[in-house]
């Protein structure tokens, strides 16, 4: 890493590049956007198809109270990863666990555990604020490039590269499993193992984004570039590509634009209004293509 | 060659409600054996007994002659989105090859499957989305991919649902060939006449098994009233006591 923030401060100071390349944090950032930026994409897709929009946004939500768990057992305010982990991962499971021993309809399950979650974070983050500066949690919940570290890189390069090696083997599987759960079966998969794999794959991305993205809105990044990809594509490989482009394109544009336009807006924001645009432009195309 | 099936005592209920008691019947092994019955009779839930895809109670034994084969499996339906981009040949390429839909540039995998889509017609409709076919269209690509491993077991739930002349026509002389291949066949099917060109072992369900043979002896005019009269007038018990004599015999006969 130091090579690589080297080479894009001496590119910085020879005009090559922008003046923010110079910065250790903007790389870190940069790096961070290249990494997850496909997943969020490729992943996203899947959680199209098997219609867990909700389900990811619910995940992204109960990062709140994971978060304010790992503050107060302890963990430094600004990087509650053990906390977070924890809790978005029996959250995630636990609601899958109960969503196919009840009769309940899906989205009202993930309703109930949203509010929950939240109710739960909202009342712990009162203990919270007791012990920290409440507003150091915003880096967290919307994402902020500038606290992403070498560890953080670590992380989020193992996860990722965990995530893609599982995606890869497994993606035509999950895909099918979720399309044909009883063709998926009688060909001998195992289609609870698929979909609790796909769980912990959605918590693990969505941990990974977490300083980039932010909690909060780390369940739109999966969601948007998917859905833009869908308007604009015919195929399922295709699908998958462009909206792994999209993701990428909006996780580096939203987070190069606010430092070279000096606006004060969190990374996670930014990154979110690109992918917005993105998808309001391919709406508009469709509309229109779809007159003509 | 196919397998034979035993089925023994097999019975299955939601909560209060009885949908198979006391079933117990032998399908030999390289035959097409259709089932039939009313609607709400259990057919589904038979096959997906033998499917092992709904818990029951009894014993059913597949009995492969060697190593267990494969099995193919069209269900009775298949809901996709129609906004989805899953194209046919998406769909069989998920269910052929594990190498991911966005990073399969193996040609041979494509080869394979627009040539399954090929033999049931459907290899000009192989860049369309699947939410996008008709009913018809679809039982044709779902037929395809339970083709796709030459399997030994073949159970259709309702195959020709939505199907146009050409479809059905082509899926019985389909048939046909798989038995002659000494394939076992299981198909849930309604249609009595297209039930007589099979050739088939009928087996009548309604809750309970009502009759087992030839179609030419089950599906006689005089029977077909009686037997797929929708509801049960004899009480459940009562039936099951009289269908396990039907049974027995039917056992003796296949015998």
């Amino acid at each position: 890493m130091d090579t690589l923030r080297l080479l894009a401060s001496q590119g910085a100071e020879a005009g090559w590049l922008s003046e923010s390349f110079s910065y250790a944090f903007m790389v870190n950032a940069l790096v961070a956007a290249l990494l997850v930026g496909p997943l969020l994409g490729g992943l996203g897709t899947l959680v199209i198809a098997k219609r867990l929009a909700f389900f990811s946004e619910a995940v992204g939500h109960a990062a709140l109270t994971g978060i304010a768990i790992g503050v107060l057992l302890g963990e430094p305010p600004e990087n509650p990863i053990i906390g977070l982990f924890c809790f978005c991962m029996i959250f995630a499971l636990l609601l899958h666990f109960v969503r196919n021993r009840t009769a309940v309809p899906y989205d009202t399950l993930v309703g109930v555990f949203l509010a929950v979650a939240l109710a739960g974070g909202a009342a712990l983050l009162m203990y919270v604020a007791r012990k920290i500066n409440i507003h150091m949690l915003e880096n967290v919940l919307f994402g902020s490039i500038l606290t992403i570290t070498d560890f953080d890189l670590l992380v989020l390069g193992v996860s990722c590269l965990l995530i893609i090696v599982g995606l890869v083997f497994t993606f035509n599987r999950i895909l099918l499993a979720s399309i044909s759960p009883d063709i998926a079966k009688v060909r001998g998969y195992n289609t609870h193992f698929y979909d609790y794999l796909f769980v912990m794959m959605i918590t693990l991305v969505t941990i990974a984004a977490v300083k980039i993205v932010g909690a909060v809105l780390v369940g739109a990044l999966l969601l948007i570039p998917g859905a833009t990809a869908r308007l604009m594509t015919k195929s399922m490989g295709s699908f998958v590509l462009l909206s792994s482009l999209l993701a990428t394109l909006s996780c580096l544009i939203g987070t190069l634009l606010p430092m070279e336009l000096k606006l004060p807006i969190p990374s996670g924001a930014s990154i979110i209004l690109v992918a917005a645009s993105f998808f309001l432009i391919a709406t508009i195309y469709r509309i229109i293509g779809g007159r003509s | 060659m196919g397998p034979s099936i035993s089925l023994s005592n097999v019975a299955l209920r939601y909560e209060n409600n009885i949908v198979l008691q006391d079933i117990s019947v032998s399908l030999d092994a390289g035959k097409c054996h259709v089932i039939m019955g009313p609607n709400g009779g259990g057919k589904t839930s038979l096959l997906r007994s033998i499917l092992g895809l709904t818990p029951f109670k009894g014993e059913i034994n597949v009995n492969w002659t060697d190593k267990k084969g494969k099995i193919g499996y069209v269900p009775q339906k298949a809901t996709f989105e129609p906004s989805l981009p899953l194209t046919v040949l998406d769909f069989i390429l998920l269910n052929q090859s594990r190498s991911p839909l966005f990073f399969n540039f193996n040609k041979k995998h494509k080869v394979k499957a627009l040539a399954q889509l090929a033999r049931l017609g459907m290899a000009d409709r192989a860049m369309f989305r699947m939410g996008q076919l008709s009913g018809g269209e679809q039982q044709r690509v779902l037929f395809a991919q339970a083709l796709l491993d030459n399997p030994d077991l073949l159970i259709l739930d309702e195959p020709t649902n939505g199907m146009d002349d050409q479809g059905v026509r082509y899926f019985e002389s389909l048939i046909s060939d798989l038995v002659k291949e000494q394939k076992t066949i299981l198909v849930v099917h309604h249609d009595i006449s297209a039930v007589r060109r099979l050739e088939a072992i009928v087996h009548v369900v309604n809750g309970v098994l009502i009759e087992s043979g030839d179609a030419s002896e089950v599906l006689h005019t005089s029977k077909i009233e009686q037997l797929f009269n929708h509801y049960r007038s004899t009480p459940m018990t009562d039936v099951a006591n009289k269908s396990t004599a039907t049974t027995t015999s039917t056992n003796s006969e296949v015998a």
